[in-house]
């Protein structure tokens, strides 16, 4: 019998679509759907025959994945009875693994990237503005309300998702949530720690709360500009910290990323 | 009015409050079937656990057997804390693309995930559980649930005054507004369904569409009987 689940579970088990480099594919795929909690702390994976069926990888890509994983600390596998490959999360591996993602795109497809997530969001914004119910602006205020309060990256990087999600939602789009959804966990891929960058996270708290306030005013045009001009912001910072890491890059790291090392 | 006007306002009511009565009666059975199946673990006062819901099955693809032109999904929701053994669980079934039978739906329970699901909060099944009667929510995106763009049709399921559920079907927007447009035919008015959040159900004008908030005051709005849902019917423009 076929199973569905929700979206963002649904998409980590999908088939990867990447030509190249299948192995790191699925290292990104895992990686995000553990810095988003999609796959929880302690949770075991699907055996590896069936887990590599439903990425459309071979087995040994697979396995090559895993042990990549494994190497990072973001994997345990434990053997005999009751064994098998079990999720760990490590914040120090993720930011790792996001590192190595921001040095291999170029800035261009961190600006295309950024450019799609504005379309989506500011549209899902304007739509909001003119569809949200009270209820549902209520809900959004509640979602900004934890952020105020999650101290884990992990909490905010998972609770933010959701803002964009419910704001999405709130459009009255199916189509424009799904893109958010499969959205936030490509860029879950490229979040890093706030290192030490304390006026970051009050400014975008106080950012979303303009949005929310002008969607309950039904201003859809300023809820659309705010969410275009933050999303523009946080990919100017993005690209920053690309140019950083390529400067700083040398070639012998880039050669250990490709053979996916955990450089 | 003209020839073609040929329903009044009391048919157009009728016409929603069969499709509605309809979705409900199956609900209404499934709430009956989960009752009968708990009978006895309810008898011996003994607790529920998560296998006593997965014996559900076979009776709620039955009834959505018999209702899937219109509901594409059947279950049950259980109250979080009532099973000993899962805190939360949900056993619900839907057609999906590609597939003849049924699936279940499995959605992500865990809190601290991204795509959670958040049932508790949610309208479909908070209202039942304060108020003690049936409720439709929608139209409304099922965000991390089905994706679908749904009115659910929600009962609760109490043993005396205990809450221990709902039970509930969902149907698609644009099934409901597919079946409402051919019962109505062309009519000379603009008709229009709208819930309590002032959210269109149902609209047979391309200028107001299932989704939208209406804005200003409830003007020539009536209540339609037994639903949360009222009817507004205006000459066309």
């Amino acid at each position: 019998m076929p199973t569905t689940i929700g979206a963002g579970r649904n998409a980590v088990f999908a088939p990867l679509d990447d030509g190249a480099g299948r192995s790191a594919a699925v290292v990104r795929r895992l990686g995000s759907a553990i810095a988003l909690g999609l796959l929880a702390d302690g949770e075991q994976l699907p055996a590896e025959a069936e887990l590599a069926t439903s990425l459309g990888v071979a087995t040994v890509t697979l396995r090559e994945a895993l042990s990549d994983l494994r190497r990072r600390g973001l994997v345990e596998t434990r053997r005999g009875r009751g064994g098998g490959s079990f999720v760990r999360v490590s914040e120090a591996a993720l930011n790792s693994l996001s590192r190595s993602r921001l040095q291999e795109l170029a800035t261009t497809d961190l600006r295309e990237l950024g450019e799609f997530h504005a379309a989506v969001a500011g549209t899902a914004a304007r739509l909001a503005a003119e569809r949200a119910s009270a209820a549902e602006i209520a809900r959004l205020s509640a979602t900004l309300d934890r952020l105020a309060v999650a101290v884990e990256p992990a909490d905010q990087r998972r609770i933010e998702g959701r803002y964009y999600i419910e704001i999405a939602a709130a459009a009255q789009s199916v189509r424009l949530t799904l893109q958010e959804i499969s959205l936030q966990s490509e860029l879950a891929e490229l979040q890093l720690h706030p290192r030490g960058d304390a006026d970051s996270g009050p400014a975008t708290l106080a950012g979303h709360r303009e949005v929310i306030d002008a969607i309950e005013r039904r201003d859809g045009t300023l809820a659309r500009r705010l969410t275009e001009a933050h999303i523009a912001a946080r990919t100017i910072a993005l690209i920053e910290v690309h140019v950083a890491l390529t400067a700083s890059g040398d070639e012998r790291q880039a050669h250990q990323r490709h053979n996916g090392g955990a450089g | 009015m003209t020839q073609q006007q040929a329903l009044g306002t009391q048919d157009l009511m009728t016409s929603v409050e069969s499709v509605a009565e309809r979705v409900f009666d199956a609900v209404e059975r499934l709430r009956r079937h989960v009752l009968e199946r708990w009978e006895s673990v309810i008898i011996r006062h003994e607790p529920l656990r998560g296998k006593d819901s997965a014996g559900l099955r076979d009776g709620a693809l039955e009834m959505l057997a018999e209702q899937r032109d219109l509901v594409v999904g059947m279950g049950l929701i259980v109250t979080p804390g009532l099973l000993p053994d899962e805190q939360r669980r949900l056993e619900w079934w839907q057609y999906v693309p590609g597939h003849r039978e049924p699936a279940a739906l499995r959605v992500d329970l865990n809190p601290d995930s991204m795509g959670f699901y958040e049932y508790d909060s949610a309208d479909w099944f908070a209202v039942p559980r304060s108020s003690g009667q049936r409720h439709i929510v929608g139209p409304y995106v099922d965000a991390h649930g089905t994706d679908r763009y749904l009115l659910t049709f929600t009962m609760p399921v109490l043993d005396g005054s205990e809450f221990l559920g709902v039970v509930g079907a969902d149907v698609p927007v644009s099934r409901f507004e597919t079946r409402l447009l051919r019962a109505w035919g062309r009519l000379d008015s603009e008709v229009l369904i709208v819930n309590s959040d002032r959210r269109v159900v149902v609209s047979n004008s391309a200028r107001v569409l299932a989704g939208d908030l209406l804005s200003g005051v409830d003007s020539g709005t009536v209540d339609i009987p037994g639903l949360p849902w009222r009817l507004r019917v205006a000459p066309r423009n």
